[in-house]
């Protein structure tokens, strides 16, 4: 592949034989995705040609969107990395729903309190649960709930509980961190402090 | 409703939140140039601390960061 500057990429990819710029591109978005997924496994080599042709279609219907600010080589793999790992959280969670997901949660046994604490660190246990329940129940919307249940407590990724709940992952984070705030000036309300928290159950 | 074994895994994520945040979209926007600006040797997270901390409580877009970092090295 010859070297380009952003601007030879720019120039050549909007210009009338775009054909070899196109195929150095395609050929180095595979590399990037075999190099850059290598950690996935299983099946994800036979996709890159896919995930690469994809980002590609991506890539030269946004060339406005590129500033310059980095290489364009280096915007154009993020584009790659995207779309890959969004297809990939895709198939790997394809077969949860929230449904069956909040399902399982209330289920499941849980850990019950330690056995070793002393009836004082349970008391204490046991009134930062409640409180912290009640501030969950109070002050968080129902999206909320489900958002903070399935993406912190469960781990289910942003982009997957988005698809869910109908919205993107953006506006998925940015429901999360309301929720957080809200929660975090309500501890601080109540004179929980976090660090407190923490070491009350950590080292129960 | 909130189990007992929960509280550690909320209440951390409740400690680490701040007033300003920015979205999965404007750490997306930056990442090439926080990649590269990892890969230069400087401090990244010291040089765009809100792409940083984005990256830090955002395992969708660590993911990303991590591959692209991991295919500009190998590359």
């Amino acid at each position: 592949m010859r070297e380009r500057t952003n601007e030879q990429w720019l120039t050549d990819l909007r210009g009338p034989n775009p054909d070899e710029a196109f195929a150095d591109l395609y050929d180095l978005l595979v590399r990037g995705l075999r190099v850059g997924l290598g950690s996935y496994g299983g099946g994800v080599d036979a996709n890159v040609g896919d995930f690469a042709q994809e980002a590609l279609i991506k890539i030269t219907g946004n060339l406005d969107s590129f500033r310059g600010e980095s290489r364009f080589t280096t915007w154009a793999q993020k584009i790659a990395m995207n779309v890959a790992l969004t297809e990939l959280k895709r198939r790997r969670w394809r077969d949860v729903s929230l449904h069956e997901l909040f399902a399982r949660r209330e289920a499941a046994n849980r850990e019950p309190a330690d056995t070793q604490l002393s009836p004082e660190q349970l008391a204490l246990q046991n009134t930062v649960l409640q409180e912290l329940r009640r501030m969950v129940g109070e002050e968080l919307t129902d999206r909320q709930q489900e958002a903070v249940v399935a993406v912190i407590l469960e781990g289910m990724p942003v982009s997957e509980v988005a698809r869910r709940m109908d919205t993107n992952q953006n506006a998925l984070y940015k429901l999360l961190h309301d929720a957080r705030r809200k929660l975090k000036r309500q501890m601080e309300a109540s004179g929980l402090s976090p660090q407190e928290v923490l070491a009350a159950f950590e080292e129960g | 409703m909130l189990k007992r074994d929960d509280i550690v895994k909320l209440v951390r994520v409740v400690a680490e939140t701040h007033e300003t945040e920015i979205g999965c979209d404007a750490c997306f926007e930056r990442l090439d140039i926080f990649a590269e600006t990892e890969l230069s040797g400087v401090d990244a997270s010291a040089a765009m601390p809100l792409v940083g901390d984005h990256l830090d409580k955002c395992a969708d877009c660590r993911s990303k960061f991590e591959a692209l970092l991991t295919a500009l090295r190998g590359t």
